[in-house]
C-alpha cells in the first residue's frame, strides 16, 4: 500500500466523521420526524448556522475527495508514488481536517486558504501523474 | 497515452471548472463574502450558474468514469477499444463545458450523451 493510499483511507474515514458531525446536530434541530420523511417540503424548523456550515463543509469535501481519489489511484496504478506525492497527500488531509473548524467557526479568510491548500495539493498530484 | 492519463487529465478539467466557477463568483460577489462562511445564500450571474451546473454534472460523470477506468486497469483489460472510449469521453467532456457556459443547447446534450455512452462502453469492456 502506497502512503497515498493510506491517506486516502483516512480521508474517506474523515468524510464519515464529517457526516456524523453534520447529521447528529441536523437531526436534533430538524427532528427525526422531518429527516426520516421524504422531505418534500422545507423543514418547519431552521438548522442552526453552525450545523448549516458543517453541512456545506461536508458537501465540499465530497467534490474534493472525488478528485483526490483519482489522483491517488492514478499514481498508485502507474507506480508513480514519490516522497513528493506522499507529502502532497498529507497536506491534503491536514487541510481537509482544518477545513472543518475553519468553516464551523467562520475563520475568515483562513477557510479559503485552507481549501486552496488541499486543492493545490491535489492538482500537483494529478500533474505529477502526467509528467 | 493510457486510460489512466486520460483520467488524470479529466481530473484536471474538473479542477479547471472549479476555478472558472470561483472566478465567475468573484465577479458578482465580493471576495469578503466568498471568504466568509456564506451563511446567507447569494445569487451569482447566469454564466456562473451554468458553470456551477456543468461542474455538478462533471462530478457525477467523474464518479462513473473513474471506477470504469480503474476496473479495466485492475483486471489488465485495457485495449485499443477502451482507450478510444476513454478518449471520446474526455473530448466530449471538454466540449461540454464551454458549450454549457455559452448556452448552446443541442450540442451540449450530444456531448453529454457521447460521454455517457463512452462510460457505459468502458463498463461493458470491464465485464
Amino acid at each position: 500500500m502506497t502512503p497515498e493510499l493510506t491517506v486516502l483511507t483516512l480521508a474517506a474515514l474523515l468524510q464519515i466523521v464529517q457526516f456524523a458531525l453534520y447529521a447528529v446536530p441536523a437531526n436534533l434541530e430538524l427532528t427525526p420526524g422531518y429527516t426520516m420523511s421524504p422531505r418534500d417540503r422545507d423543514p418547519s424548523r431552521e438548522m442552526s448556522e453552525r450545523t448549516a456550515r458543517l453541512g456545506r463543509a461536508f458537501d465540499n469535501h465530497f467534490q474534493n475527495l472525488a478528485l483526490f481519489t483519482i489522483a491517488v489511484m492514478v499514481l498508485a496504478f502507474s507506480d508513480q508514488s514519490t516522497a513528493f506525492t506522499a507529502a502532497c497527500a498529507w497536506v491534503y488531509l491536514i487541510a481537509r481536517v482544518l477545513y472543518i473548524p475553519a468553516y464551523a467557526f467562520g475563520w475568515t479568510p483562513a477557510r479559503s486558504y485552507i481549501w486552496f491548500a488541499g486543492f493545490l495539493a491535489t492538482t500537483l498530484m494529478l500533474l505529477a501523474a502526467l509528467i | 497515452m493510457t486510460e489512466l492519463t486520460l483520467l488524470a487529465a479529466y481530473g484536471l478539467l474538473v479542477m479547471l471548472t472549479i476555478i472558472l466557477q470561483a472566478l465567475g463568483s468573484f465577479r458578482t460577489l465580493s471576495i469578503g463574502y466568498l471568504m466568509s462562511a456564506r451563511d446567507e445564500p447569494r445569487e451569482v450571474g447566469r454564466m456562473t450558474n451554468r458553470i456551477k451546473r456543468a461542474l455538478d454534472n462533471s462530478v457525477v460523470a467523474m464518479a462513473l468514469f473513474a471506477p470504469a477506468v480503474l476496473l479495466l486497469e485492475v483486471q489488465g483489460k485495457t485495449d485499443a477499444n477502451s482507450l478510444l472510449a476513454a478518449q471520446v469521453f474526455l473530448v466530449a467532456r471538454i466540449i461540454y463545458l464551454p458549450v454549457y457556459a455559452l448556452g448552446v443547447p443541442a450540442i451540449r446534450t450530444l456531448a453529454w450523451t457521447a460521454g455517457f455512452a463512452a462510460t457505459a462502453i468502458l463498463y461493458f469492456l470491464a465485464l
